[in-house]
């Protein structure tokens, strides 16, 4: 699912984000990429959804190679994922159900199947009777819910979250981790990267530790 | 649902949320357009003007003295054989006194006491459809003043030659003010999107989060330019077309003597095709510019 061999990155600033890491993830794996601030979890995962560029190094995502020579262009890739992030990037113009609906008619979808996609997926999250709701309208949990829906309601095999938690309190948290852990379940693989320690210790599961761009430990639960 | 409604769906909606703008651009291009388009229409009218004068035009010349009739013939023959020449007519000294007797009509006694040799001879000739223009004449003219006989030629030149400079002038400008405004409207065609663009960028940069093709992000903006031109050179069409309704009804009735003759025409369906389909090139152009701006996405 994800293969990543000896992959660097230096910004032009010569800050050195990561430094050499290797890591392997297989398909239907629940993984953690834990580490403090600044520590290149996001730069990782930026690598691994085509934002970033590694400086040396490659990795395999989904059958798709990431050199230092970047992706021509993205969209075959994304399209194999779903990803999440702290902020939850919707559009605060439409209704729940519109941008969920949105990941699936840029890939030219549209219609009743849409319709009916995006009514299953928010009762997997939850959020059934917010569908013509406005984003506006929901709690920072809520959205986050949203936007998890948005990542998977084209069924990707992979999820990729960055410190989707971050802005949640304790109970949100645990319900946004009952969701993903619900998907995982399912068979879908996860990244997850986090700084809360807390988490992985209410929700155990492989942690890939990063510190300084370098990773200091991998411990399998 | 299909993906062309979509993204038609899409440009209309982002020309809505950017509505005052992209009315000022349609307005500044059918304003461009119009001027462009105004004086590609006073050229073809002056252009048609020109031709309907050198229609008219005929060739007199001037013999230097009263020649016997057999030399007349020689020349009238030699004449002939000059390429363009239609038709050669003598016009005698006498001839000449009884035309003009003819146009002074009740004050020919103006006349009186004038003897009519001191009119010169000369030959009308009429030239073929093809020679009537400023260029021909010069070469029919030229080989005329090599026969001996002949002491002046005149046609008309100076306003031949000061016509057709006026025409060429007029369409110099058309053409350098056409540049310079298709440059000016493909810089505000490119800035409205950018404007566009920018207010949608959130919606940008998740629509490329989740696997959209580029294509499929950069298709409503072209869209959007296109409606613009599209529009911008129909109301430059429409406006234009009163502004030839205003003129008919107030400039031509005045026109006096053979003026009247000559009818003021608008430019054909074909060209305001030509005009229409230039708006759209140029949305387009300017949605293309600004997506290269703007578009550029590597997240």
């Amino acid at each position: 699912m994800i293969h990543v061999s000896h992959v660097s990155k230096t910004y032009p600033s010569q800050v050195s984000a990561l430094s050499d890491v290797s890591l392997e993830i297989p398909p239907g794996e629940f993984t953690y990429v834990a580490g403090p601030s600044g520590s290149g979890k996001t730069t990782l995962l930026r690598i691994l959804f085509g934002a970033e560029r590694p400086t040396s190094g490659e990795a395999v995502v989904n059958g798709v190679h990431i050199t230092e020579k970047g992706l021509g262009t993205t969209y075959p890739l994304r399209r194999t994922m779903g990803i999440i992030f702290e902020e939850p990037k919707l559009l605060r113009d439409r209704s729940v159900g519109e941008n969920i609906a949105l990941s699936l008619e840029v890939t030219g979808h549209f219609g009743k199947k849409v319709r009916e996609k995006v009514s299953q997926v928010l009762a997997e999250v939850g959020l059934q009777a917010r569908e013509k709701d406005s984003i506006l309208y929901l709690s920072a949990g809520e959205q986050q819910r949203v936007a998890i829906a948005r990542a998977l309601v084209h069924d990707p095999p992979l999820l990729l979250a960055d410190e989707p938690t971050g802005n949640l309190d304790l109970r949100t948290t645990d319900d946004v981790l009952k969701i993903i852990g619900h998907l995982h379940e399912k068979g879908t693989t996860i990244l997850f990267a986090t700084h809360d320690m807390d988490l992985l210790q209410r929700y155990p599961h492989r942690t890939v530790y990063l510190e300084a761009g370098k990773i200091m430990g991998n411990v399998r639960t | 649902m299909s993906s062309l409604y979509y993204l038609l769906a899409r440009s209309f909606r982002n020309m809505r949320e950017n509505l005052l703008a992209n009315l000022a651009t349609i307005c500044i291009i059918a304003i461009s357009m119009l001027i462009f388009s105004a004086f590609s229409l006073i050229t073809l009218n002056l252009t048609s003007f020109l031709q309907l004068w050198e229609k008219k035009i005929e060739v007199i010349a001037y013999l230097k003295k009263k020649i016997p009739p057999p030399e007349v013939e020689g020349l009238i023959r030699n004449i002939r054989l000059i390429h363009g020449i239609d038709a050669v007519k003598y016009v005698s000294s006498t001839e000449a006194m009884a035309f003009m007797e003819s146009k002074l009509g009740s004050q020919k006694n103006l006349l009186e006491g004038i003897q009519s040799d001191v009119l010169p001879p000369s030959f009308e000739i009429k030239l073929k459809q093809d020679y009537r223009n400023s260029t021909k004449i010069k070469e029919v003219v030229s080989q005329l003043k090599e026969f001996s006989p002949i002491e002046e030629v005149q046609y008309g030149q100076e306003w031949v030659e000061t016509f057709s400079a006026l025409v060429h002038i007029v369409r110099l400008m058309q053409w350098i003010l056409g540049g310079l405004l298709t440059a000016a409207m493909t810089f505000i065609i490119a800035n409205t999107l950018q404007m566009t663009i920018s207010s949608r960028r959130e919606e940008i940069e998740i629509m490329h989060l989740v696997g959209a093709r580029p294509a499929f992000i950069q298709i409503p903006f072209y869209i959007e330019g296109l409606i613009q031109g599209l529009l911008g050179a129909a109301l430059a069409m429409v406006s234009l077309q009163f502004l030839y309704r205003v003129f008919l009804s107030y400039v031509t009735p005045s026109m006096a003597g053979w003026l009247k003759k000559f009818s003021v025409t608008f430019l054909s369906q074909e060209t305001v095709a030509w005009f229409l389909l230039g708006g759209v090139v140029l949305g387009l152009f300017g949605s293309f510019v600004a997506s290269l701006k703007t578009l550029k996405y590597s997240g």
